[in-house]
């Protein structure tokens, strides 16, 4: 490959360019790094106490920032949606071959190991690394296996319509369960102990939020998937 | 030790990002923006985030690549 041939100057020189930017901006915000900064995550760690929730992160995702999490999974609903509805209804499925022997036995040797991860994530959100979002698109990305290599798998319908309502009513009605009994929003209205933190069943309805998205997300996700993978946009 | 690692990271990802922009077939391109996904999710991780790190591996290298070749296959001989 000759790069001189390929590349024109301009790209080239608009490289150096913004190389020159980074370094300028990183050498200003190294000289006014502060010498004993107080965190942002300081008063969230404080606050965290309270909640009993070994994973921090997940606290601020679900509860702190819970109604955010609604809207976050509100955009992927319609963004689910749109891609249902842009996409026209292709029944010959011309992206579809017949897959490998291998491809086939190794598929569906995977697919209940990506599933059992995927809710692993999910249950152990507030313990550990991960939760609802990241297992979902690990369930949805199990399903997408099972699409790439068996011609005829498909997830029916009603099945996503159903996982994907459930979820979507009982995050709501978690929420306004709160503000009926502790007058917040998605409030925790479980009894939270700080002693079992760390245990499976601990931080009241945050563990319990953070499965609903996972539901939520996983049903979307394979969703779009599915709609990406059967449907053409030319007919 | 880590240090090299992250030094390393980044100077693999800053590569794979080149050779990503120069390509001549978009396949190969989105083949390579997953692998800048897969040096972020290294870097993630070393900075003490796993979080964001399973989200980036989940999706920037995962689901985001399927979606990006799915699109190519629709425009076929277009792109």
């Amino acid at each position: 490959m000759n790069i001189k041939r390929d590349i024109p100057t301009a790209t080239l020189s608009g490289f150096a360019l913004s190389a020159v930017l980074v370094l300028t901006l990183i050498t200003i915000l190294l000289q006014y790094l502060p010498l004993s900064q107080q965190r942002v995550g300081d008063a969230l760690l404080a606050l965290n106490e309270k909640e009993g929730v070994a994973n921090v992160v997940t606290t601020v995702v679900v509860y702190f920032r819970g109604f955010d999490t609604l809207g976050e999974i509100a955009v992927l609903f319609i963004a689910s949606l749109g891609v249902g509805v842009m996409l026209q209804p292709n029944t010959e499925c011309r992206l579809k071959a017949e897959s490998n022997f291998m491809l086939q036995t190794a598929s569906t040797l995977l697919f209940p190991l990506i599933i059992l991860f995927g809710i692993y994530v999910m249950v152990y959100g507030h313990l550990s690394p991960g939760g609802g979002f990241q297992g979902g698109v690990i369930i949805a990305s199990g399903v997408l296996l099972l699409l790439i290599s068996h011609k005829n798998f498909e997830v029916p319908h009603t099945v996503i319509v159903a996982f994907e309502t459930f979820a979507g009513v009982s995050y709501v009605l978690i929420g306004l369960m709160g503000l009926l009994l502790l007058d917040t929003f998605l409030g925790n209205f479980i009894p939270h102990d700080i002693a079992n933190m760390g245990m499976l069943l601990s931080g009241g309805v945050i563990p319990l939020i953070y499965i609903i998205v996972g539901i939520k997300v996983g049903s979307e996700m394979s969703g779009i998937v599915q709609n990406l993978m059967q449907r053409s946009d030319d007919v | 030790m880590t240090g090299f690692i992250i030094l390393a990271t980044f100077v693999g990802i800053i590569v794979v990002a080149f050779a990503s922009v120069v390509q001549k077939r978009l396949a190969d391109s989105v083949v390579f923006l997953m692998g800048v996904g897969l040096g972020s999710v290294v870097l993630f991780f070393l900075f003490k985030a796993p979080d964001v790190a399973l989200t980036e591996a989940v999706i920037g290298a995962g689901v985001g690549t399927f979606i990006f070749l799915i699109a190519l296959k629709h425009l076929g001989e277009q792109a």
